[in-house]
């Protein structure tokens, strides 16, 4: 007994830190969310829930609806490109396979949004790669990239694909080889196999792979601030502007609140069938 | 004559400068229960898995049933595997992992319904046809393998060492319930496995192989009594490897002592060097001057002393060291002791005998 209160003294520092550095945030965040401004453009906590009925209005949904849409476009796109690269590396990659991974991972020590600056040097109209459609002749006039919607879920794609890749080489791996050759032994084409022998193999890596490049993808600023326009606004730029442009804390603090519970909502969805996933094999 | 079921005409495959299988023939009868049995590294699995197609030969043809198949892709074969690992679809129940099969090969679906039900039947697991494959035991996913396998009513059903997971006692059990099925179903058997005793209990006829050739096919008896080498007769249970010279008129010398081999072939002439072998299950030990009693007439005999005793609960397995010279091993039953004190002393000199006719002369 006095062994196991001993140990326990262990979590004070991390408790510690969440407590004060997530949880009271948090918390004040959360009271804020029901203020509002004062005629100095401070927020003022009180109690009133409009923060709330503006985030849902008509000017504000469709920059949710887009955000959702473009965390959609992101993570399945991530998906289609992961998959080979994974799947390639697990199986194939041999004594190379490290290497490989290594390769994929050093860009991502590389700040994120010096990596998105470097996209922008590509794609403006002034860029490396319309400089060269121009030289070439390909085209006139400089072909617009830049401050599209393909612009921000490109380079949301490049900013999250590795969390994409790294799951799914992890089940594609730890996969039984033999359950591969079972599917064909039993005369499933290579594609019959794959559909009904691989992918449900490595579903776990899947849904991880999608959960983790969805939600962070839901909040990012960076990309559509960076490589995107008005027209590609983002619920992570509305969230920032209301913080530091509009000044309207209370606002910015019931979006946070309400993406934050949208997030939740998946993650806890993820989380129970991880577990039941777990269950199963066990 | 029976039909054949598979041809496997001398195939060689090699894995860069390593050659894995080398010149293998064999030809497997149908509805025979066949084995090939060797140590690990012997290329039992390759060829299997070029049975299969998972593995294309380098040289060489194999035919099921007349077709020549060596290049054929795996799911386009009518020959179906049950794996080492079991191999089972996590994500499917017990009747889904049966239907696989079927369903790949677009059976309608009442017919699959029925094959599988059928097939569940079989293999004794009509209870747990809704339980996930993780949900099971060992036996019973081994059964699931065999069923979903057998649904499909191959030509040949390869079997990679299936009952290498199991325990000693669950392996027995299924060895007989193989066994049973087989002769059931009809359906050619290619069993792979390193264990001796499974093979000779199990087969029709076994292939024993050593460094990626086949060194002698023939059925359990003939492998076990007349060994064509010495790998085989070490490989297969126990033997007294003794070496000899011939003496002539089916005699031959060891160490000190004349030994009579009537299988010694004529071709053999004075002088040249003779292995010879005796299983330990025939060697008979007695106490000196009680001839009557184990040591039978036409008993070849020599004397020797007991140097260490093991035992195995069936019987006692006893190294003899020979006065002449040289060690013999022997098992005696346990049949012939009544009482538990009755028990042979280490260092008690005793007399050991054997009929000429189980010397085995290997090439």
């Amino acid at each position: 007994m006095n062994a196991h209160r001993f140990w326990n003294w262990f979590l004070a520092p991390g408790t510690l830190w969440i407590l004060v550095l997530f949880a009271a945030p948090l918390l004040l965040i959360f009271a804020l969310s029901f203020g509002h401004v004062d005629d100095f453009g401070r927020g003022v906590y009180g109690f009133k829930l409009g923060n709330y009925d503006d985030v849902f209005n008509s000017t504000y949904l469709p920059v949710l609806l887009r955000s959702v849409g473009y965390a959609l476009a992101t993570m399945l796109i991530c998906l289609a490109i992961g998959y080979p690269v994974a799947y390639y590396i697990a199986r194939f990659g041999g004594r190379w396979r490290y290497v490989l991974l290594a390769a994929l991972v050093i860009p991502f020590f590389v700040n994120y949004l010096v990596r998105t600056y470097a996209w922008v040097a590509l794609l403006a109209d002034e860029g490396l790669v319309n400089n060269a459609i121009v030289d070439l002749g390909l085209s006139d006039a400089p072909v617009q990239m830049i401050n599209t919607p393909w612009a921000v879920i490109g380079g949301l794609v490049y900013g999250y694909i590795i969390f994409m890749i790294l799951p799914l080489y992890g089940s594609i791996e730890r996969m039984d080889q033999s359950v591969v050759e079972a599917g064909k032994d039993l005369y499933g084409s290579p594609l019959q196999t794959f559909i009904h022998v691989t992918i449900p193999a490595t579903q776990a890596g899947i849904l991880a792979g999608c959960v983790l490049v969805f939600l962070p993808s839901v909040g990012d600023f960076v990309s559509a601030q960076l490589l995107g326009g008005p027209d590609t606004y983002m619920v992570g730029n509305l969230i920032q502007d209301q913080f530091f442009a509009a000044s309207n804390w209370p606002f910015g603090a019931a979006l946070t609140m309400i993406m934050m519970l949208f997030l939740s909502v998946w993650m806890v969805l993820y989380l129970r069938r991880a577990a039941k996933g777990e269950a199963e094999v066990l | 004559m029976a039909e054949q079921a598979i041809k496997i005409d001398g195939v060689t495959k090699r894995y860069g400068e390593f050659v894995a299988v080398d010149d293998v023939n064999l030809e497997i009868n149908k509805g025979e229960f066949f084995s090939l049995l060797g140590p690990s590294g012997c290329g039992k699995t390759t060829t299997l898995r070029m049975l299969a197609g998972f593995e294309v030969p380098t040289e060489g043809r194999i035919l099921l049933e007349g077709e020549p198949v060596e290049k054929v892709p795996p799911h386009k074969r009518n020959v179906n595997m049950v794996f080492q690992s079991y191999a089972l679809f996590e994500h499917l129940d017990v009747e889904g992992n049966v239907a696989f099969g079927l369903k790949r090969k677009k059976t309608p679906k009442a017919e699959i319904q029925t094959r599988v039900a059928d097939a569940l039947e079989l293999v004794d697991l009509s209870s747990r046809a809704k339980s996930r494959a993780g949900e099971l035991s060992g036996g019973q996913r081994q059964r699931v393998a065999l069923a979903r396998a057998l649904v499909n009513r191959p030509q040949v059903l390869l079997l990679d060492e299936p009952l290498g997971a199991l325990d000693l006692k669950l392996r027995r059990q299924m060895q007989i319930e193989l066994k049973q099925i087989q002769r059931e179903v009809g359906i050619t058997f290619v069993y792979v496995t390193h264990d001796q005793e499974e093979a000779l209990s199990m087969s029709d006829r076994i292939a024993v192989m050593s460094d990626g050739r086949v060194v002698q096919c023939g059925a359990p008896e003939e492998i076990y009594e007349h060994p064509s080498e010495e790998f085989v007769a070490g490989f297969i249970g126990i033997s007294n490897l003794l070496q000899g010279k011939a003496e002539g008129q089916g005699r031959v010398r060891v160490g000190g002592n004349s030994l009579p081999v009537p299988d010694l072939p004529s071709d053999f002439r004075t002088g040249d060097p003779v292995q010879i072998a005796v299983r330990p299950e025939k060697v008979a030990v007695d106490e000196i001057g009680n001839d009557n009693e184990k040591i039978q007439p036409g008993m070849f005999t020599v004397d020797g002393e007991i140097e260490s005793m093991v035992y195995l609960g069936v019987g006692n397995q006893l190294t003899l060291k020979l006065a002449s010279g040289g060690r013999l091993v022997a098992l005696e039953q346990a049949t012939y002791r009544v009482q538990s004190d009755d028990q042979w002393q280490v260092g008690q000199q005793v007399r050991v005998g054997w009929h000429p006719e189980h010397c085995m002369v290997l090439s």
